[in-house]
């Protein structure tokens, strides 16, 4: 057997790069004569330089100084923060913290991330980080979804889970930070996070993915019967938990309906297993169907336990308050359409997508037909399908992950031929590199889908792009989808790991370019400078309270108010900067040389952060966010007297 | 390259002498009485309650009711007329000793619910080392489900599954789950889902089966150091879909006629593929419904993110891509294959250089117009599937109506004059100018 330098040839080995030999124009041009040589038609297809000379006039070129269409915000997994991309650049925008710490700005570090990160902690994760720095640093942010109203997006807030740590966050729209975070009691790992439809949100329904002990004391451990799954409304005004479902086996992806009326979740396993093999045991798993008016009323009603100080109604088979859905093993993704109507069960380890009727769930729950038959259509789309998209035509978009495709179907057809119509529900797939996860369309998950674009978060980038080592990058992939074939227009790489994004028209979402300075972010900055007798917009002033000092500064670009402040060794020091530039893009930051301190300082904006002044001598601080000219000159001391 | 025999297929056959050691002791070693059962009310059921273990029960022609539960070792033996039939709901019957041998019955039947899991026979984790063969097992929604008993043998049956229900509603003809040691050969599948579907399983051997009219004949999942060798796969959707398995032993099957792939390869890795056969569908044949302008079969074999494999010796045939060979599959070896008209002999997509040829080795190529002056059977001239022409047929399908014009004919020759105009592509250096010749095992 020859040896594996045989078989990979390096392009350095084959000692010749196309750019060396033709250039890509020189190429195209042969192949455009060629073609006119052939006399054959439609030669402009043949040019391998024309990215997308489809007839639309979709363009995914946007040229310098242009503006986007829609605003993508993307997750980004085990990083922990959100993403917002601009489409169909595809060009990466803003990188919001959520979960986790961020160096640039402070976020993990400053008073008002921090009571963001903590103020929605249970008591006893409190005090079990106690001892390990206050917060969580990390978190796996899977789902990001916009609020809605009637249906779509109304630009209020994103909300977003948090597998790693059992969390759910809050971004506010109109200044794009984070303004809450909860833990999620008695659940164990949120994944699947939707917002309510209609008539709006309303309730944020987050699914517990793993089973575990109600309490989870250590009082049950090896006994995986007595483990639980817990599907969460919460309360996505007050970002507090409504109520929460006990189900049968576990919960994945979820999503809500149109009417306002039910909810879904996709269960992978029904076994309750708690290894891969007693995980794909089953032949069939299920999807859980909850009724939020019965729910609600028994809520009302007082028919629930009060675990850890949220209702818990029982919503095991065999309850009046969801149904159970047998779908082949481990089904994944779960989409309603923006038909109002339909929703998509995608089969993973079955080649099908399995279609729900909404208009049949009262039957369904009556008791009038059995949960088979809410399904009304099951086509055979390829192997692995995981996530499924909309356009405003009635078609689907699922994505393959075995397949490595994106394939797309007609979902009247799908439903037709389950009525045993000899008609073929897929009208085109094309290829992704590689693997799809989850996909998603402009305004796809709204009644306003306009069936634009496509995007498919591609789980590996392989040999894709130039190698940057062991570790590569995702790839993201647009795809026009105004045609009829779908075309893939872009690789979009990225970094880890973003599993769901959305797709918002640009029109919705119309954030503010600078800060009230009032804003309830820094309530409690507010609050203290008001006891200390201080105005955060105009003073500068060191207030001493024993062993505390508080030190306020404002901002002007280039300056600091304060060109010195002195503290004493081992005083616990809170820095307050306010911001006076009320100019857009003027950010100002505040950084503490040697003491681990940074933050930043939006325009208009007070961020505070407090700290150990242990380390006595001449600490230089400086902003550290670009703003002027004499942007290096914008800084000052912070003497520290030995004690 | 020398195929050695891998160290699994030899303990294969130490297992399988072991097993019919096992059955050799447990007819003659206890001392077992052999029961004559006549057909009427509770028969069977009662000549299973009566019987000792090691007994054996020959049941008379005639119709005996289902729902039977075999907890303890017995050998139960048919002739011809002997039918088990099931009430239509749950398993006709139930395995959950060990040693039991079910032969020479009809089994029919079943329930109908896929999360029952209701099939003709089903064998629970207890049911180790037994013996099911020359049965002939019909109208049951899964034939026969191994959940997770070891060392079972399922030779020799007929298994014909419901024609009449959806197909998603439909079981498959053997279900596998979390069974090491399984060896299932010599059955004809028809009608079901799946042929064989196996999950979360190892040291299986699916051999010299006929799987016809089936979604997939073999639907594989994370089963490591496994055989399947000698099948013959006919219109079904998939022949061959293995998927997450490493440590295959793909030898000697034969796929005609199935619709989207012959052979398909996702995440196998480390694994032997030889003297395989893929025939695609002859054009016209069937509406093929993934693709509204084709009609013939998709891809000969489709190569994704599989690694450290060896591809030799196999015969892929008349399809519309014959192998697409994408995702960075790696270090693979490729060598003595013939490829023949297909539309599209290889869809490379990757940036790598691949060299598809071993020890001065390469493969055969249909569409290769080159010589061979020096008569040593590999032609003069290397083949470059990806060249040009087939990056603007994988990005332009509609370039493929000028194949064979005059003008991509001067493009290819561009292409073998200055070579490297894209980044990645594979490359024969020693192709064959005759097609090799398969080692006949099964006839096609």
């Amino acid at each position: 057997m020859t040896n594996k330098k045989d078989h990979d040839e390096s392009a350095e080995q084959t000692g010749i790069t196309r750019r060396e030999l033709l250039g890509g124009s020189v190429a195209s041009a042969a192949v455009v004569g060629v073609g006119a040589l052939a006399g054959a038609a439609g030669t402009a297809a043949l040019m391998p330089g024309v990215a997308h000379a489809s007839s639309s006039d979709n363009k995914a070129e946007v040229a310098p100084g242009d503006l986007d269409d829609y605003y993508g915000f993307w997750s980004s997994g085990q990083a922990g923060e959100l993403r917002i991309l601009g489409i169909p650049s595809m060009r990466e925008l803003m990188r919001v913290p959520v979960f986790n710490r961020c160096s640039a700005s402070g976020w993990g570090q400053t008073n008002e991330s921090l009571k963001v990160l903590t103020d929605g902690l249970l008591p006893e994760t409190k005090k079990f980080l106690e001892s390990r720095g206050g917060t969580w640093d990390n978190g796996d942010l899977h789902h990001p979804h916009m609020s809605f109203t009637d249906g779509t997006y109304d630009g209020r807030y994103l909300f977003m889970n948090d597998k790693a740590n059992t969390r759910v966050a809050r971004v506010r729209c109109d200044v794009m930070k984070c303004d809450k975070i909860i833990e999620i009691p008695n659940a164990s790992d949120i994944h699947g996070l939707r917002p309510q439809k209609y008539p709006r949100t309303g309730y944020v329904f987050a699914n517990g993915e793993h089973r575990v002990p109600i309490p989870n004391d250590g009082s049950i451990l090896d006994e995986p019967e007595k483990y639980h799954a817990i599907f969460t409304a919460i309360d996505g005004d007050k970002m507090e938990v409504a109520w929460q479902v006990m189900v049968d086996g576990n919960l994945d992806n979820c999503d809500a309906d149109y009417q306002g009326l039910y909810a879904f979740s996709t269960c992978y396993n029904s076994e309750e297993g708690v290894t891969l093999a007693e995980m794909t045991a089953n032949e069939q798993d299920w999807a859980i169907v909850f009724d939020i008016k019965r729910i609600e009323a028994a809520v009302k009603q007082g028919k629930f336990k009060k675990i850890n100080g949220v209702p818990v109604v029982d919503g095991r088979k065999g309850s009046p308050y969801t149904r159970y859905i047998p779908v082949s093993n481990s089904p994944h993704g779960c989409n309603t359409a923006p038909d109002g109507r339909h929703v998509v069960i995608n089969g993973k380890l079955s080649p099908t997508v399995s279609v729900i009727d909404v208009t049949k769930l009262p039957d369904l729950f009556n008791d009038k037909i059995k949960p088979r038959d809410a399904i009304v259509a099951e086509p055979e789309l390829g192997l692995g399908p995981l996530h499924t998209a909309f356009d405003n035509k009635g078609n689907a978009y699922t994505t393959l992950f075995l397949d490595s495709q994106a394939v797309k179907w007609n979902i009247e057809k799908a439903i037709q031929a389950y009525q045993g119509k000899d008609v073929n529900p897929i009208l085109h797939k094309v290829d992704v590199h590689y693997q799809p996860g989850h996909n998603h369309t402009s305004m796809g998950e709204t009644k306003e889908a306009d069936g634009k674009w496509l995007v498919s978060l591609n789980k590996f980038s392989k040999d894709r792009y130039i190698n940057v080592g062991p570790m590569k990058p995702e790839n993201e992939q647009l795809i026009d989808i105004t045609g009829k074939k779908m075309k893939v227009v872009h690789d979009g790489p990225t970094y880890a790991e973003p599993h769901d994004c959305i797709i918002v028209r640009a029109d919705i979402v119309n954030p503010n370019s600078i800060w009230d300075s009032m804003d309830p972010m820094w309530s409690d900055a507010i609050e203290q400078a008001k006891k200390d007798g201080v105005k955060l917009t105009k003073d500068s002033k060191i207030i001493r309270d024993g062993k505390k000092v508080r030190v306020y500064m404002t901002s002007a670009a280039p300056m600091f108010s304060m060109e010195k402040f002195t503290v004493k060794q081992g005083d616990e020091v809170t820095v307050y900067v306010s911001n006076q530039d009320k100019i857009d893009d003027l950010a100002h930051g505040f950084t503490i040389a040697n003491y681990g301190v940074a933050m930043e300082v939006g325009p208009n904006a007070t961020s505070s952060v407090t700290f150990t002044a242990d380390r006595p001598g001449v600490h230089w601080f400086y902003c550290q966010w670009f703003c002027h000219a004499l942007h290096m000159e914008m800084r000052g001391r912070m003497l520290v007297e030995p004690a | 390259m020398q195929v050695k025999e891998t160290k699994p297929f030899r303990a294969i056959h130490l297992w399988v002498a072991l097993i019919f050691l096992a059955n050799f002791f447990g007819c003659f070693s206890v001392r077992a009485a052999t029961i004559e059962v006549k057909p009427g009310p509770n028969a069977l059921v009662n000549a299973i309650l009566n019987a000792q273990p090691g007994d054996q029960l020959q049941l008379l022609s005639g119709i005996y009711s289902g729902k039977l539960v075999i907890n303890k070792t017995l050998m139960i033996t048919g002739q011809s007329g002997t039918i088990i039939r099931g009430d239509g709901a749950g398993h006709v019957i139930t395995v959950s000793a060990p040693n039991v041998t079910i032969q020479s019955l009809t089994i029919e039947n079943s329930g109908d619910q896929l999360s029952t899991e209701d099939s003709g026979i089903f064998l629970t984790k207890e049911s180790t080392n037994s013996l099911i063969r020359n049965n002939f097992l019909r109208n049951n929604l899964i034939g026969i489900y191994l959940k997770g008993s070891e060392n079972v043998v399922i030779r020799n049956n007929i298994i014909s599954g419901r024609q009449y229900q959806r197909v998603n509603n439909r079981g498959n003809g053997v279900q596998i789950w979390n069974a090491p040691g399984a060896i299932i050969e010599d059955n004809k599948i028809e009608y079901g889902r799946d042929g064989i579907f196996v999950t979360t399983s190892h040291h299986n051997i699916f051999r010299n089966n006929h799987m016809t009219n089936l979604r997939y004949a073999i639907h594989y999942m994370y089963t490591h150091h496994s055989e399947v060798s000698g099948n013959l796969s006919t219109n079904n959707h998939i022949a061959y879909a293995l998927m997450f398995s490493d440590y295959l032993k793909v030898n000697d099957n034969v796929s005609i006629n199935d619709r989207d792939r012959g052979v398909l390869l996702n995440f196998v890795n480390y694994s032997n593929i030889t003297n395989n056969r893929v025939q695609g569908i002859a054009l016209q044949q069937i509406n093929h419904p993934n693709v509204e302008e084709s009609h013939i079969t998709e891809k000969c074999i489709f190569f994704y993110n599989s690694n450290m494999n060896t591809v030799e010796n196999n015969h892929f045939n008349g399809c519309e891509i014959g192998i697409h060979f994408t995702a960075g599959s790696q270090d693979n070896h490729i060598f003595g294959n013939a490829f023949i008209n297909n539309r599209t002999q290889v869809k490379y997509v990757g940036t790598r250089h691949l060299e598809w040829s071993s020890e001065k080795r390469g493969n055969y190529w249909s569409d290769h117009p080159a010589f061979d002056l020096d008569d040593d059977n590999i032609a003069d001239q290397s083949y470059r599937p990806n060249d040009l022409t087939d990056q603007l047929i994988w990005r332009h399908p509609i370039a493929k109506l000028l194949l064979n014009s005059p003008a991509m004919q001067v493009l290819r020759w561009a292409q073998s004059e200055f070579p490297g105009l894209h980044p990645g592509g594979i490359k024969d250096s020693f192709p064959l100018m005759t097609i090799p010749a398969q080692m006949d095992s099964v006839d096609g």
